[in-house]
């Protein structure tokens, strides 16, 4: 047994540890505080690339008419065509690898500031499968926990340790160190040539149609169908116009997927259409129209966004031989 | 036999399977003090003995051997 | 949960401070529950298989070890290996030769009875029943007394730093260091903090970085060109090595820190100047484990046959391994490959010497140089074989490799910018620690500044561009 003395216990040999122990974890906490408030500083003065893109479309957008998705609504949803007919500003906030969570936020983010005149949320036909990804890709959000009270319980979903991890400054910034020097104004790069945010596609698909695989149903993630009805309520409390929409896919579906079933039902019962263009055969007949199975290309989104219009302004009188199906509009409730 | 001479045979078998004429052996040696000696060698060792001093070893037995001595010692119970 | 799990992060600190708490006669149940526990968060069920192997184990090794005649002990001896083999058997390859016969017997419009089978493989059974069968076989060769505490197995077999990917450890090593009561040495303690500190930097910072990229290019064979598909093939030995390696040094770090002696898994692979030398430096564990439990005994077996009995043996074991890693054809492949290398050396051996000796060559760098990079190509080629996981996607990479070259696939800039960096700072560390043992050490540096600063630079590291979670993606838009 050692017999601590008082004033000598930081030169004795547990007084020595514990002293390195201390020093250990200030230093850690320095360089934490000071590399995280470094890098939230460069995070914040990007002009251009992915990340600016999420900050845009939070922080800064004022457009009448938004749209929310993944990299779908990012390729699918053409400005030009879409300006045309309904003369509203337009963003797209769609986003590659997101899912309704992200969707969401972005959505309270803007309603916090403005109140958009309309509202297009891209649904995937497997939107409310349990699916690991669309938790771990909450991180987009990460930088925006301090300034966007709104979203914090959002980002909260992410695990059930997130606010202590969220502890380190560093961590919101976790792997963006070369993007956020990248797309700074010093190393500007423009090369993306985005519209208001839509990036369009120029490969033309080539490969025969599949048949989509997925037969029964499967567990729908309960968490994401209340943040679904949740964005459905938003919208209708801040006199928002929402259109739900499914846009096409070049695969052949063997009906209509669950969870476009669940989330067209979901829909009804607050009078928001659900547009259904997901298993389209004008679309599954012209592989010409895509980048890839899942993507429109830039002509296949001029397609698709001037018969989206024609749906939602009630001009069905449009390309013979086109099969349409779901809801056209919130007064007419017939299931296809 | 003698130890020595099971030790200046085993020392014969040791030279022809390694392929080092000068090599000196000793009964505190294990395969890390000899190059060459290791798990890829070891059998053609053993039958190498065998065959030098007409006995058969069982598997048990290999295990019991962690070193030069224990080999000589081991060989002398056979003979 | 697993070690790359937040959980973790909080489980273990815990079960550390719990441990040492505990009265020492009765800390190795501390660590019986807490690996009954770390089980369950993984998937109850199979914690039932796990002490079910333990009593099995158990009893079997005490049965046996009673037993005095000859015959009734190899008997029971037999029914040992095979009652710890069933489980092991069951849930990784009858599946899969189930599967395979009914599909070779409908391509003959023949059925067969039983349904498909997809089950979900018990985490970490391939190891702990090879510990279970080692200490089976040492109490039958009477190389360790039975134990007769059952937890006492239980602990050894279920211990949970080494349950999901080992070390594989021995009971004749364990079981005394359950046994022993210990007072917590400090050092010991941050010894293993460190290990810990650089596994996970190994596994977050390099591993999994690396695996996004490489994912990217094998998850999609058809897709890609030949180039990508060598540069993805170079670059996986490097993932495996930093991601079981990674993944070893925790488990190390996490046992010594509880007091435990445990074999280290890797030793600077890379640096191996041959296949024989490199296979004394990968999965060390196991390879030892083989050596003990299955070369030996065959290469003894055939041993009149000279060189050529080394050889049965060493293609009979490599072939083991290949089918432990996994239950396909490509494993196979893969294992019978390391066979044939380790053979051609074995055969080539007396030759190479001579030339060496003649030449003077063992001596000179460019030759060690030489040596290590052949071995290097020789790993990564038949690597090709158990990343693909099946032969036709192998022969497919193969084929691209040889026959389609094209343009680089980079898909993100900043993950190859990532792994690029800290596969270096790896490669670095183990070259310092392979070719100037004593110089250079940062976390064991004389000076507590040095420490402190290069701990907490891994520290910051592995938060500023560690893989935590799917988020870190190559979209790969074809």
């Amino acid at each position: 047994m050692h017999q601590l003395h008082l004033n000598s216990f930081f030169t004795g040999r547990y007084g020595k540890r514990a002293a390195h122990l201390l020093m250990l974890v200030f230093t850690v906490a320095i360089l934490d505080y000071s590399l995280g408030a470094l890098l939230d500083y460069y995070y914040f003065k990007q002009q251009s690339g992915w990340l600016y893109r999420t900050t845009y479309a939070l922080n800064e957008t004022n457009a009448e008419l938004i749209i929310l998705g993944s990299s779908r609504a990012n390729h699918h949803y053409h400005p030009d065509v879409i300006g045309q007919r309904l003369h509203f500003t337009y963003y797209n906030a769609g986003r590659d690898g997101s899912y309704l969570f992200y969707h969401y936020a972005v959505l309270k983010g803007i309603l916090k500031r403005y109140k958009p005149k309309m509202v297009i949320l891209d649904f995937g036909i497997t939107e409310f499968m349990k699916n690991q990804e669309s938790y771990d890709r909450i991180s987009y959000l990460l930088p925006y926990y301090k300034t966007h009270p709104e979203i914090r319980s959002i980002i909260e979903l992410k695990s059930t340790a997130e606010k202590l991890k969220l502890i380190s400054r560093i961590y919101p910034f976790n792997s963006s160190l070369v993007t956020i020097v990248a797309g700074n104004p010093v190393f500007h790069m423009t090369k993306d040539g985005d519209k208001e945010g839509y990036i369009p596609l120029h490969n033309k698909w080539n490969e025969p149609l599949i048949t989509y695989n997925s037969s029964e149903c499967y567990e729908f993630d309960t968490t994401e169908i209340r943040i679904y009805k949740m964005l459905i309520q938003d919208c209708i409390n801040a006199g928002v116009k929402l259109y739900i929409v499914a846009s096409p896919y070049f695969h052949k579906l063997k009906s209509t997927e669950c969870s476009i079933l669940e989330g067209r039902k979901i829909a009804g019962l607050y009078n928001i259409p659900f547009i259904d263009f997901s298993g389209n055969e004008y679309f599954t007949a012209r592989p010409q129209l895509f980048d890839d199975s899942y993507h429109l290309n830039d002509q296949g989104a001029r397609v698709f966004s001037g018969m989206l219009m024609d749906t939602i302004t009630g001009n069905t009188a449009g390309t013979p031989g086109m099969k349409l199906s779901g809801y056209t509009s919130s007064s007419s409730n017939r299931n296809k | 036999m003698e130890e020595k001479d099971v030790h200046d045979k085993l020392e014969t078998s040791f030279r022809k399977v390694f392929n080092n004429n000068s090599l000196a052996i000793e009964r505190s040696m294990t395969a890390n003090d000899i190059e060459k000696w290791d798990s890829l060698t070891h059998m053609l060792l053993i039958s190498e003995i065998e065959d030098s001093f007409e006995i058969r070893f069982k598997l048990k037995e290999l295990n019991k051997m962690k070193n030069v001595g224990d080999m000589i010692d081991m060989i002398i119970t056979k003979l | 949960m697993v070690f790359t799990s937040f959980n973790f992060l909080i489980f273990f600190p815990l079960v550390l401070a719990l441990y040492w708490l505990t009265p020492a006669r009765y800390r190795y149940i501390t660590l019986l529950v807490a690996s009954c526990y770390f089980y369950i968060n993984i998937k109850p069920v199979f914690v039932f298989l796990i002490l079910g192997i333990s009593v099995i184990a158990w009893v079997l090794a005490l049965l046996v070890s009673k037993t005095e005649n000859e015959k009734k002990k190899k008997a029971l001896f037999i029914l040992n290996i095979a009652a710890l083999l069933l489980p092991l058997f069951f849930f990784k390859y009858f599946g899969a030769i189930n599967n395979t016969l009914a599909a070779l017997l409908a391509e003959n419009n023949l059925r067969w009875p039983l349904p498909e089978i997809r089950y979900l493989l018990p985490v970490g059974i391939s190891f702990y029943t090879f510990m279970a069968l080692g200490y089976a076989i040492d109490v039958y060769n009477e190389d360790i007394e039975p134990e007769k505490n059952p937890a006492l197995v239980s602990v050894f077999i279920s211990f949970f730093p080494l349950i999901l990917s080992g070390p594989i450890e021995r009971a004749g090593n364990m079981l005394p260091q359950f046994r022993k009561a210990q007072s917590p040495n400090y050092d010991m303690i941050v010894k293993g903090m460190r290990l810990i500190l650089w596994g996970y930097f190994m596994k977050l910072v390099v591993a999994d970085r690396l695996g996004i990229y490489v994912d990217s290019i094998y998850n999609h064979i058809p897709e890609h060109n030949g180039t990508s598909i060598l540069f993805a093939s170079i670059l996986y030995p490097f993932q495996l090595y930093a991601d079981l390696g990674g993944y070893s040094l925790i488990a190390i770090g996490c046992s010594n820190a509880l007091g435990f002696n445990i074999v280290p898994n890797f030793n600077k692979p890379f640096f191996a100047p041959s296949m024989a030398e490199f296979w004394r430096r990968w999965h060390m564990s196991l390879i030892t484990w083989l050596t003990d439990y299955v070369y030996t005994p065959l290469s003894f077996l055939f041993r009149k046959l000279k060189i050529w009995g080394i050889v049965i043996a060493l293609l009979f074991t490599f072939l083991l391994s290949g089918i432990w890693h996994g239950a396909s054809l490509a494993f196979v492949a893969w294992g019978l490959l390391q066979g044939i290398f380790l053979s051609i050396e074995a055969l080539l051996n007396k030759k190479k010497a001579a030339f060496e000796k003649r030449h003077n060559l063992d001596r000179k760098s460019w030759y060690l140089t030489a040596g290590i990079i052949i071995t290097f190509i020789l790993f990564a080629s038949s690597m090709v074989f158990s990343r693909a996981g099946s032969l036709d996607v192998a022969l497919t990479a193969y084929r691209k490799i040889f026959t389609e070259p094209g343009k680089l696939f980079i898909g993100s800039p900043s993950t190859i910018i990532y792994f690029t960096c800290s596969l270096l700072i790896l490669l670095l560390k183990d070259f310092i620690d392979e070719f100037y043992p004593e110089k250079f050490k940062m976390f064991e540096h004389q000076s507590s500044l040095v420490r402190i600063a290069s701990v907490s630079m891994v520290i910051i590291l592995i938060l500023l561009i560690g893989v935590f979670d799917s988020s870190q993606f190559i979209y790969f838009q074809f």
